[in-house]
């Protein structure tokens, strides 16, 4: 379980996050929508420990992280797969050194189970073809699977929940299609079974095909926090104008 | 900046320095990076040293020359020529085109890094960065700085010769024996100790000025700057402390 008890982060004095409490299950399917610069990938980064607030408690499964030195956060962090903007790989490698950093820094497993492995993890995300590329080499779309399938290799046996900063963003609608559909299958099953998910984003309208509650950040608060359903009828002016995309029909999106 | 955030940067540099050594002596050895660097600054830095030490070499032979001839004394023209390069202008020179071409690429590369979040990865995946990134730069930087350095005093020595010959048509043999007549302890010992602190200098300075890279490519832009910057006052002054120190020992 992730809670987050009045957490508050600022930047040079700009106040990024304000006072932040919300509690998460490991099995959750969460979407934090809001606009540019709320701090919606700040709370990734806090979850991961790569951030430190200001003030508050972050615990993860009861223990609390902030405090954590580096070596002390690895325990914690394997609960999490984590996938960046444009997919952060690393450019000096290809495609299977990518997927395979993490198996090969563990030093646990052959040469040959490490490539037996990174080409399961690369035929689930479907781009097995793109083995011996390079990431500049890899659209967006593809950059993200790469992305996803080397932060599966990241937890053994696999993360209880998977972190997206902005899995659809600059990517065509059937690519980002894909992705959804690649995103959800990640975490099918039954709750508390399935691997969850928490994806940041401000594209509301694949948000609302992956996750089942959606928190919604402004000014460094949560102004919203429910299902689906609570969110279609929220009247809070500025979180209608932000998710008029699924307010509108499919058919005239369409159109 | 303001004292307090100098103090912690200055502290945090510390840190990042006394770790990349650390990291030598600890698991994991990333052996491959190391070697990949080294081949990189050593290899990939042989023509702009090549180029730098012929011409400082082939100068300072004509401005020494000149200067000499005048007091009919130009036949110590090879003796000031060695020392000066093999004790000061050679490492610092080197020390200085060293800085702008592999400093500027570490610091860029892993500014880089920090904004694309792979560094962000690299400590999400349990590597430390510094053993994984800084580590192999110093050690390479340690390592090849000195060897440049020796090549390129040679190239300069080599530089002067061709002018001491065929410019100011002094004896050759006459040139190389005022050479071989320096090329004792201690002239050497300075020259070659100095690289090794140059290399580390500059490879740390870049490194932490890298991977505290902020705000996009405006950012990058002066992380680049002020690493080149960095390293050539602090190859300066590090020059004069240890000149003044080695001439205190030796």
């Amino acid at each position: 379980m992730i809670e987050f008890k009045d957490v508050r982060l600022s930047y040079n004095g700009h106040t990024v996050l304000d006072g932040i409490s919300f509690t998460v299950r490991f099995h959750d399917k969460i979407a934090i929508i809001g606009a540019s610069g709320v701090g919606k990938t700040t709370i990734l980064k806090l979850i991961v420990g790569l951030e430190r607030p200001d003030d508050g408690k972050i615990l993860i499964n009861g223990q609390d992280i902030t405090r954590l030195s580096e070596s002390q956060l690895r325990d914690p962090r394997m609960n999490f797969s984590i996938v960046f903007q444009e997919g952060a790989l690393f450019d000096s490698l290809d495609v299977q050194e990518n997927v395979a950093f993490c198996l090969r820094e563990r030093g646990i497993l052959s040469e040959e189970d490490i490539e037996k492995k990174v080409k399961e993890l690369l035929r689930r995300v479907d781009i097995e073809q793109a083995i011996k590329l390079m990431p500049e080499e890899l659209s967006g779309g593809m950059q993200r699977r790469v992305a996803i399938a080397r932060s599966l290799a990241a937890c053994d046996p696999g993360p209880r929940m998977m972190l997206y900063d902005e899995p659809t963003t600059g990517i065509d609608p059937i690519t980002a299609d894909n992705i959804c559909a690649l995103i959800n299958e990640l975490s099918s099953g039954v709750p508390p079974d399935r691997t969850g998910l928490i994806i940041v984003t401000h594209d509301v309208v694949n948000a609302a095909k992956v996750a089942e509650r959606f928190l919604y950040l402004k000014e460094g608060r949560i102004a919203f926090d429910g299902d689906l359903p609570a969110l279609k009828s929220a009247e809070d002016h500025d979180l209608r104008r932000f998710i008029k995309g699924i307010l509108t029909p499919a058919g005239e999106r369409e159109t | 900046m303001r004292p307090r955030e100098l103090v912690i940067e200055l502290q945090n540099f510390y840190v990042l320095s006394f770790k990349s050594l650390l990291g030598v002596f600890r698991r994991p050895f990333y052996l491959r990076d190391t070697i990949e660097q080294m081949d990189y600054a050593g290899a990939g830095s042989f023509f702009i040293v090549f180029l730098v030490s012929l011409f400082i070499g082939m100068a300072l032979t004509l401005q020494i020359s000149k200067e000499l001839s005048s007091l009919g004394l130009n036949m110590y023209a090879g003796r000031i020529v060695g020392i000066s390069i093999i004790r000061e202008i050679g490492p610092v020179a080197i020390a200085f085109s060293y800085a702008g071409r592999m400093g500027s690429g570490m610091t860029s590369e892993l500014g880089s890094m920090v904004l694309g979040h792979q560094v962000d990865m690299l400590r999400v995946f349990g590597t430390d960065p510094v053993k994984k990134l800084v580590t192999p730069r110093v050690v390479s930087s340690t390592i090849m700085l000195p060897a440049l350095t020796v090549i390129g005093d040679a190239i300069s020595l080599a530089g002067g010769y061709y002018i001491a010959t065929f410019v100011v048509h002094q004896s050759g043999s006459f040139y190389w024996s005022q050479i071989r007549g320096i090329l004792n302890f201690q002239n050497i010992f300075p020259g070659l100790v100095k690289p090794f602190l140059f290399g580390y200098l500059i490879a740390c300075i870049s490194c932490y000025t890298g991977l505290t890279t902020r705000g996009g490519a405006r950012g990058l832009r002066r992380a680049t700057t002020a690493a080149v910057v960095l390293s050539t006052v602090t190859v300066i002054a590090a020059d004069f402390v240890l000149t003044r120190a080695l001439i205190f020992l030796l």
